[in-house]
């Protein structure tokens, strides 16, 4: 026990000799160890797939590893190496604002001495010191989905948001046939990518003199569930006396502002009444889109996206000359063509196919 | 075998855990393991939980734990990223981030000498404060700020600076560790540290001024975190009160494996930051064989138990 131990001497040395035979004690820790990083190594000797050396190693670093929209690059980046013969390491942080991890893994591989990275940045200021060492280290860098503010990447490959934003707007008009009160339904406050669609979807309709933009001040917020609170603050003050609506078209610039909408239109009975168009897919606006509820959907193409990245890189890998930025383009998804067959590769990729191996 | 023998048998088992683990590596990742280039980038990513970790080690010999380093760290990081962006010179900056630091350690130390509550609890607050001040302060964005030479502190070396061996943050790794193993061997202080950590009553009644030698302890870890802080800063140039969100359990865990003990009384600098080395390098070398994440956590996991049954068997021999 502590308190029997003499003054400063027991502060030094943890233990007395009283004490059962040493040697069997150290055996079985010995044996302990032992045991455990054997079965260490045979763990990670089974992980381990060593890619053949004959091939060139390029690394996709995702934002994060466990969301849909980055199992869709990664499943595009296989597709890319596998037709290109390249090997191809997907590592990347698990949570999607852990900035530091995907400074370590960025590091870590410039220093296993890949021959080139595609990456997603979280954080367009934070990860340019890395990016700018892989620049001295000689390994080409392809940006991909969202910018880093350096001049130090090959290219930048990703969806023109304002573009995106432009072709829900057309759309709205030709559903409208160019007269009627439109809402916007916000994302975030200082999401760019979700600004430039609020602002392709805006100016797109300044072309049609006969449409009315009634609201566009709310701000859906980060969760569905304040997107759907915020999607009942819009529509409460357009309903009539009557129950009826004062309003002809919706657009929602994200999934989970689109998801909200579509839960409070349900919940309003008001489906059907409005036309509606969102951003981004997910099974449930899929579904939406199926019943009637929905019109339309602006679709990335993730799978393009990190087909796009690897191909890109290892062109440049290969002395070919790339363009600094190249385009994902979106696609307008509605129920005519949701039957198509390109179209639901693009709603629902199968990833399982190029993941599995 | 003698008890001196065994003391050290003690001390080198963690030396012998990372030569271990590192030679597994050298052994089934790729060739760049080994190379100079990933022992540089080893030392680089250690720095930060290494750093954090000295301070902790003197909170743990001491009886106590500091839950709320990684909540410190990040309002560190915010705290320089603002002062930057509202004009000071970096060094201004810098000195800010780290007074923040021990400013947050300060107030764990009154609050827990105070209040006379265990550290868990009070260190479990203030992890949710301090991480909320952070959030607050950065009106829950990250604050970007101009670069400047704090942004050289931990970043790899250019070819003209290899003179330097390894960049700056990890001389002050080194210089903070060889400050705390003399302080904790040769002063005073570093004896009563021991003291209250092995018995508090005891202390208490042999004239151990116990709350003085506390507010002191937690006080350093915060300026440690604070330092911590600033290398954080460094390697990600933006001010992020998202951060090092579960840092202290690496910095917890890097004492541990080290030899350091939960109830207090045990542990040393050369262990904690050996503790620190093992965690870095099983990172790396999963990271470069390609493995997922899963994969480091479970073998990081693994190593932390058994460090803790080394332990409780060095425990279970006493009479």
């Amino acid at each position: 026990m502590y308190w029997n131990r003499p003054a400063r001497q027991s502060f030094k040395h943890h233990t007395t000799p009283r004490c059962s035979p040493k040697g069997e004690t150290l055996d079985f820790r010995a044996r302990l160890i032992m045991f455990l990083l054997a079965s260490l190594t045979a763990t990670l000797a089974a992980c381990n797939r060593q890619p053949s050396t004959d091939k060139e190693t390029v690394a996709l670093i995702p934002m994060g590893s466990t969301d849909e929209f980055w199992k869709s690059v990664h499943a595009g980046g296989v597709q890319a190496s596998q037709k290109l013969g390249v090997n191809i390491i997907w590592q990347g942080p698990i949570r999607r604002d852990d900035r530091t991890a995907q400074i370590d893994v960025v590091e870590s591989m410039i220093v296993r001495g890949v021959k080139g990275i595609v990456l997603a940045p979280i954080d367009n200021m934070a990860l340019r010191a890395p990016v700018e060492d892989a620049y001295r280290n000689k390994i080409p860098v392809v940006i991909i989905d969202s910018n880093l503010n350096s001049d130090k990447s090959v290219s930048f490959v990703a969806t023109d948001n304002y573009k995106g934003g432009v072709m829900a707007g057309e759309h709205m008009i030709k559903l409208l046939s160019g007269k009627g009160r439109v809402a916007m339904l916000r994302n975030v406050e200082g999401s760019a990518s979700t600004d430039n669609r609020e602002r392709g979807f805006l100016d797109a309709l300044k072309n049609a003199p006969g449409i009315k933009v009634v609201s566009s001040n709310l701000y859906a917020g980060a969760t569905t569930e304040s997107a759907y609170k915020q999607s009942e603050n819009l529509l409460a003050p357009l309903k009539t006396a009557q129950g009826e609506i004062g309003l002809d078209g919706i657009f929602c610039p994200n999934e989970s502002s689109a998801f909200g909408m579509l839960r409070a239109l349900q919940d309003g009975d008001l489906t059907g009444k409005v036309k509606f168009i969102g951003f981004d897919s997910s099974e449930k606006l899929v579904e939406g889109l199926e019943r009637g509820h929905m019109d339309a959907l602006v679709v990335q193409d993730p799978v393009r996206m990190g087909y796009l990245g690897v191909e890109k890189l290892v062109a440049h890998i290969h002395g070919k000359k790339i363009e600094k930025r190249i385009d994902v383009p979106a696609t307008l998804v509605t129920r005519e063509n949701l039957k198509e067959k390109s179209i639901k590769e693009l709603v629902a990729p199968d990833i399982k196919k190029w993941l599995a191996e | 075998m003698n008890k001196q023998l065994k003391d050290w048998m003690n001390k080198l088992m963690p030396l012998a855990a990372l030569i271990l683990v590192y030679l597994i590596f050298a052994f089934i990742a790729p060739p760049s393991f080994i190379s100079l280039k990933n022992l540089e980038l080893i030392v680089r990513q250690t720095t930060i939980v290494g750093i954090a970790s000295l301070g902790m080690t003197l909170v743990i010999i001491g009886g106590g734990i500091d839950l709320s380093v990684g909540s410190i760290v990040a309002l560190v990081t915010v705290a320089i990223a603002w002062l930057l962006m509202t004009g000071s010179s970096p060094l201004v900056a810098a000195l800010g981030g780290v007074l923040t630091g021990l400013l947050c350690g300060l107030i764990n130390g009154a609050l827990i000498t105070r209040l006379k509550l265990v550290p868990f609890i009070i260190t479990l607050g203030t992890l949710l404060v301090y991480r909320g001040c952070a959030k607050g302060l950065a009106h829950e964005q990250k604050i970007d700020a101009p670069l400047s030479w704090i942004n050289e502190l931990l970043a790899a070396l250019k070819p003209e600076q290899s003179w330097m061996l390894v960049p700056g943050g990890v001389w002050l790794l080194i210089l903070l560790a060889i400050c705390v193993t003399l302080v904790l061997r040769y002063t005073r202080f570093g004896l009563y540290t021991f003291s209250i950590g092995s018995n508090e009553q005891a202390s208490r009644l042999c004239g151990v001024p116990i709350e003085k030698v506390k507010l002191l302890i937690y006080g350093i870890s915060g300026l440690f975190a604070g330092f911590a802080g600033l290398m954080q800063f460094s390697r990600l140039t933006v001010g992020d009160p998202t951060v090092a969100s579960g840092l202290e359990l690496d910095v917890i865990a890097a004492v541990v494996i080290g030899g350091g003990s939960l109830a207090g009384g045990e542990g040393s600098v050369l262990g904690t930051i050996l503790g620190a080395l093992i965690m870095t390098v099983i990172r790396s070398g999963c990271t470069q064989m390609g493995l997922s994440n899963w994969v480091q956590e479970i073998v990081t996991g693994i190593i932390i138990v058994v460090a803790v049954v080394l332990d409780r068997m060095r425990h279970s021999q006493k009479p």
